[in-house]
């Protein structure tokens, strides 16, 4: 996968958290994920799809850090995830595919985005679009991680810089 | 001044209805899609609302106002993450007023809020 491809979802991803929570986000080596069990305990699952592009995204928080990114967001003590965490998780993933949106169009890539999914319990499986390896971008917030997983399959990677490079002579 | 807030997500409306709340503007009426919000528009002065949703998303919600005479003039501000040039185009082309990026700070959201309900 072209980390040109990766990059607006890790661009999303830190201006979502920094702007919803006010906490500055690192991100960590990226890794291939190579069985469908998610690395936290609650997932927001967000299909993306045109004729370019189609994939899926998720965020995959541990218990802990969703309740965190919680009590930041909503100024909320909470101890367990309740249907108000779910909420924040599946909003989270769906403000993040959103945003990442606005950054393909420089690329001339536009996809629609679906209603996000929401996933619990220890050990859950998430189910990504395709049958493409899934990159995995831990991130570390204060002394909190979570996880993106982003599967993507391109449709036509040709007629994409070709109308690029369309665009160019036009221009 | 009334304001209906429609948005699928519940702490999505809860952080704008704070927002707006700590402003002064307490007269607020939530829907969770487009469709429950066409049950909810006599008396609104202003409506806020999220593009992507089930049943019925935000854009077609507004198409839907829009086609009605006497929601001619509702300010409509949309709040989405999809802010592309072609969405906000496409938004602005269908009668949505204003644009709030998702994510927002909520002074930016007051700020656009103010703006638009003292047109
Ligand atoms: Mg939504």
């Amino acid at each position: 996968m072209d980390v040109k491809y990766i990059n607006p979802f890790i661009n999303a991803v830190v201006t979502t958290f920094e702007t919803m929570i006010g906490l500055s986000i690192d991100r960590l080596d990226p890794f291939i994920k190579t069985h469908a069990t998610a690395q936290g305990d609650i997932s927001g699952i967000i299909g993306y799809a045109s004729k370019d592009i189609i994939g899926s995204v998720a965020l995959t928080f541990p218990e802990g850090t969703a309740l965190e990114i919680y009590r930041l967001m909503m100024g909320e003590v909470v101890n367990d995830i309740n249907e108000e965490v779910k909420d924040t998780v599946g909003e989270l993933a769906n403000i993040v595919a959103g945003t990442a949106k606005n950054e393909f169009s420089n690329l001339e890539i536009s996809y629609h985005i679906s209603i996000p999914t929401v996933v619990v319990g220890k050990n859950h499986t998430i189910s990504h679009k395709g049958s493409v390896p899934v990159v995995v971008i831990p991130f570390q917030m204060t002394n909190f991680k979570f996880f993106m997983e982003i599967s993507m399959k391109l449709n036509s990677v040709t007629s994409v810089s070709q109308r690029m490079r369309a665009k160019m002579q036009t221009a | 001044m009334r304001i209906l807030v429609v948005d699928d997500s519940a702490t999505m409306r809860r952080i704008i209805i704070k927002a707006l709340n700590t402003t002064g503007f307490n007269d607020i009426t939530e829907a969770e899609d487009g469709e429950d919000a066409l049950t909810k528009l006599e008396g609104i002065d202003l409506l806020l609302t999220d593009w992507n949703m089930p049943v019925m998303d935000g854009l077609s919600m507004v198409k839907e106002i829009r086609r009605n005479a006497s929601f001619a003039n509702l300010p409509i501000m949309m709040i989405t993450s999809q802010a592309a040039k072609k969405e906000v185009i496409e938004a602005l082309k269908n009668g949505v007023n204003d644009y709030i990026v998702k994510p927002f700070t909520p002074a930016t959201l007051v700020e656009k809020v103010q703006a638009l309900s003292a047109k």
